[in-house]
């Protein structure tokens, strides 16, 4: 699996467009330091996260996927992250399953305020999967970028 | 020099490292209850009692291949114009296919008259299969659902086959049919087996009389009106729940789909297995779909083997009667048993046969 | 017999409805197949023993008419998972239930004859498989030749119906037996699981019997797995894309999955593709209560929510 920079591995990030994408953006409006290795998606609402986006980026090249979305009860759109909720629960639970540690994905809640708090979760989670090393499956990538 | 050879039993692994070392070498694999091909090494625990589950149709025309990929390049002095680059790679290797059934190798048949015979032959199958030398092992019994011997074909068939093996007690005898089966009985471990043509002969007569046949062998007596009637196929194709496994696994079954597969500049050209048993099988860009339902689905595969085919191409069917297509489907449909009612077996669809279960024709 | 009282009772129910839906004797001793009765004369040709494995459901969502239909104890929770979801309309079907005692699996069956053809298969006492081939006898035990799903059946006799054939049966296995495969699988440790589950899909040939035979999964022509746009999947044959499809399948029965273990049967590969469905619903059990097909009045878990979610922990880094 070939890497852009000579150390980045490859995190894909969904966030939702209303709190987790603003918490982002307020995080670099605010210059803190962050590890580059995330590759954000923006997403309407984390309810539109359909647990198979978390598979099939795993399955194809991702080392770490990342979901992130307004908290319980704040949602955008009333209801979207209670479904999401649920889902991404499942889906956390179904990948050790298959062989995939569960610890490559990781889905919070992360409000357009909270810059600090969003650099200190892609920290710990850029750490959590250099700690945990390129995943290696029988994967083959048709089209390297 | 001996026209017929024989590999002892206790030869059988060394016979097979031989042969690897100049050829990709297939052989039936046993992995918990499935037989596989796959390419020869010594772990693999070898099973020649009964036919694959999946017929080696996929060693020369495999599931998915690649017919080419293509890589759009910009101009670096100009970026309005894009270079586009063509890759294809045909260097196919030598193979040799151990073990297939003489319903198997009949299916290649089948394939050569479509892919190879016509004035534009299909490259990518025609040097694959050129490449190829197949050894099939004659069947000591039938297994259930086979009915080779009604569509022409039978225990021991050598058609499609460069040589046929019969498994002895206590080694296989080996019977050249063409010139590349010919260079099979020259490679080390191989002794005359002409001490032990009687007793094969003798097994391949006894696997013949076996077989029963479920239908008339006659291929003019396809009734038009059950053929063409709707009723018929929806009595007959209820069950059926429109999957795919049985054209899938079927030897004779060449159907293919084409896709450009594409990410930013680069892409591939994709040929891959299609089925007519699926929905989109006829699906057009318009939307329209001349055969949306699983009726007219199963009737059109029933036609290709046993009406249009045969039009065609001299009265051949496109059917081995290999009976994976009954074996493997879900539901149990019995594609022999619609084409004995479609060939006047005098058992009317619905009431089925009578109570001993025999089956006229 | 049980099988005089399922044909007189079919016999009266085909005359409320435009078709039946039962089993007859299929193309070998081993194999029943689905009838379809649309005349009385038919009715004559039901069997009703361990041969008969299908589940008939799967064809009701299709099925624009009046319907009867036999069923097991396993086939009858996907007739309730279909009304929980709306898939059906109870007016339309009339349900013939059979309190079951085990069935065979063929592959299992074949395994201990080594692959002969069968000439006939006598079952007797309820417990014991008498197959003859042209080998010579063999005597199997039921409970060494019943699919997986048997050996740990909760539910015998069917959750629903409306004309019972015989006595209702209770379960004699106990609940925690259905998941332990499970669990005996997790122990194994990551690396293992994986290299398991690639070696399976290998030998996955994207039939899609195993969707198709799905009762529910009622796409089946616009699904996923196959459409172009969005292009999910490619059309290439590597180990990705057979997992792809087999996540996509799984991760679509979340909260959904009966358990009937159609997948299973119908795999021509001998895939174990029950074991990650079965790992989804002991989830969905641990984490919302929930078990399908069981109780009418439930909500599927994926459909709904709580705003408090007492199983749901926050995930710290």
């Amino acid at each position: 699996m070939s890497v852009i920079a000579a150390k980045e591995l490859r995190i894909i990030g969904f966030l939702c467009n209303w709190c987790s994408y603003g918490g982002a953006d307020t995080a670099g409006v605010s210059r803190f330091k962050q590890p580059t290795d995330l590759r954000i998606i923006r997403v309407p609402c984390s309810g539109r996260v359909d647990p198979l986006f978390v598979v099939k980026a795993l399955l194809n090249g991702a080392d770490g996927v990342l979901v992130s979305g307004c908290h319980p009860r704040d949602c955008h759109y009333s209801d979207g992250n209670f479904y999401a909720r649920r889902r991404l629960e499942m889906l956390k639970r179904l990948l050790p399953f298959i062989g995939i540690d569960e610890r490559r994905f990781h889905y919070t809640w992360i409000s357009a305020s909270e810059g600090a708090r969003w650099q200190q979760v892609i920290t710990d989670f850029t750490k959590q999967i250099h700690k945990l090393g390129p995943l290696s499956t029988k994967t083959e990538v048709m089209v390297e970028s | 020099m001996a026209q017929v050879g024989y590999l002892p039993k206790e030869k059988e692994k060394a016979f097979f490292e031989t042969l690897s070392k100049n050829a990709l070498v297939y052989v039936p694999c046993l992995e918990g209850d499935t037989v596989i091909f796959r390419p020869f090494s010594p772990e693999r625990t070898l099973c020649f009692e009964r036919s694959a589950n999946i017929p080696p149709k996929t060693i020369i025309f495999p599931q998915s291949e690649t017919l080419f990929s293509f890589d759009y390049k910009k101009n670096a002095d100009d970026p309005q114009k894009t270079a586009i680059k063509l890759e294809t790679n045909q260097e196919y290797p030598d193979v040799i296919i151990f073990g297939a059934r003489p319903c198997d190798a009949k299916g290649f048949k089948i394939f050569d008259r479509v892919f190879m015979d016509t004035d534009t032959p299909d490259t990518y199958y025609k040097d694959r299969r050129e490449k190829t030398v197949i050894v099939t092992i004659s069947c000591e019994s039938p297994s259930a659902g086979c009915f080779c011997t009604a569509v022409g074909g039978g225990p021991a068939d050598k058609e499609g086959s460069d040589a046929i093996i019969t498994e002895l007690e206590k080694g296989y005898f080996i019977e050249p049919v063409t010139e590349k089966g010919k260079a099979i009985i020259k490679e080390p471990f191989i002794e005359d087996g002409s001490p032990y043509q009687k007793e094969a002969v003798e097994r391949q007569k006894a696997a013949n009389d076996m077989l029963k046949n479920p239908f008339s062998t006659d291929l003019t007596k396809i009734s038009p009106s059950l053929f063409n009637s709707d009723e018929f196929w929806e009595q007959v194709v209820s069950k059926c729940i429109s999957c795919g496994a049985c054209t899938y696994l079927c030897p004779t079954c060449y159907c293919f789909n084409i896709t450009d597969e594409q990410a930013v500049n680069k892409g591939e050209r994709i040929r891959s297995w299609d089925a007519c048993m699926f929905f989109h099988y006829t699906l057009e860009a318009s939307g329209h779909n001349p055969r949306p339902t699983k009726f007219q689905r199963f009737k059109n595969r029933v036609g290709h083997k046993f009406v249009y085919y045969p039009e065609k191409y001299n009265g051949v069917i496109a059917c081995c009667g290999c009976g994976r297509c009954i074996r493997y489907c879900p539901v149990s449909v019995d594609i022999s048993e619609i084409v004995g009612y479609l060939r006047g077996s005098g058992i009317e669809p619905l009431k089925g046969p009578s109570k001993d279960g025999a089956n006229a024709g | 017999m049980s099988l005089e009282k399922l044909k007189e009772t079919v016999a009266k129910v085909f005359h409320e409805v435009d078709v039946v839906i039962g089993y007859k004797q299929g193309f070998d001793p081993l194999h029943a197949t689905p009838c379809f009765i649309t005349m009385p004369e038919q009715v004559d040709q039901l069997i009703w023993n361990p041969l008969c494995v299908q589940n008939l459901t799967s064809y009701l969502p299709f099925l624009k008419k009046k319907v009867g239909i036999v069923v097991k104890g396993c086939d009858s929770r996907t007739i309730i998972q279909y009304m929980q979801e709306g898939l059906i309309k109870r007016d339309n079907i009339v349900i013939v239930g059979l309190p079951c005692t085990g069935i065979i699996s063929v592959k299992k069956v074949l395994h201990e004859i080594d692959n002969q053809p069968v000439e006939s298969i006598t079952f007797r006492d309820g417990s014991n498989v008498v197959v003859k081939t042209v080998k010579g006898q063999k005597i199997l035990s039921l409970s060494d030749v019943c699919p997986d799903k048997c050996s740990t059946c909760q539910y015998p006799t069917p959750l629903i119906y409306d004309h019972l054939i015989g006595e209702p049966i209770k379960s004699d296995k106990p609940p925690e037996s259905v998941y332990e495969d499970i669990r005996e699988f997790e122990k194994k440790p990551l690396k293992e699981r994986l290299e398991y589950w690639e070696k399976e899909f290998d030998r996955c040939i994207r039939c899609y019997a195993c969707r198709n035979a799905c009762p529910m999964c009622i796409c089946q022509d616009s699904c996923i797995a196959e459409t172009r746009d969005p292009h999910w999947m490619s059309q290439k044959l590597s180990i990705t894309e057979k997992f792809m499809f087999h996540m996509i399948h799984a991760v679509h029965l979340a909260g959904r999955c009966v358990e009937c273990g159609e997948c299973e049967r119908v795999c021509p590969m001998g895939i174990p593709v029950n074991k990650l469905k079965k790992k989804i619903n002991l989830e969905m059990k641990e984490l919302f209560g929930y078990e399908p097909g069981v109780n009418l009045e439930d909500k599927p878990p994926m459909y709904t929510f709580n705003v408090e979610e007492r199983k749901i922990e926050e995930h710290k880094l």
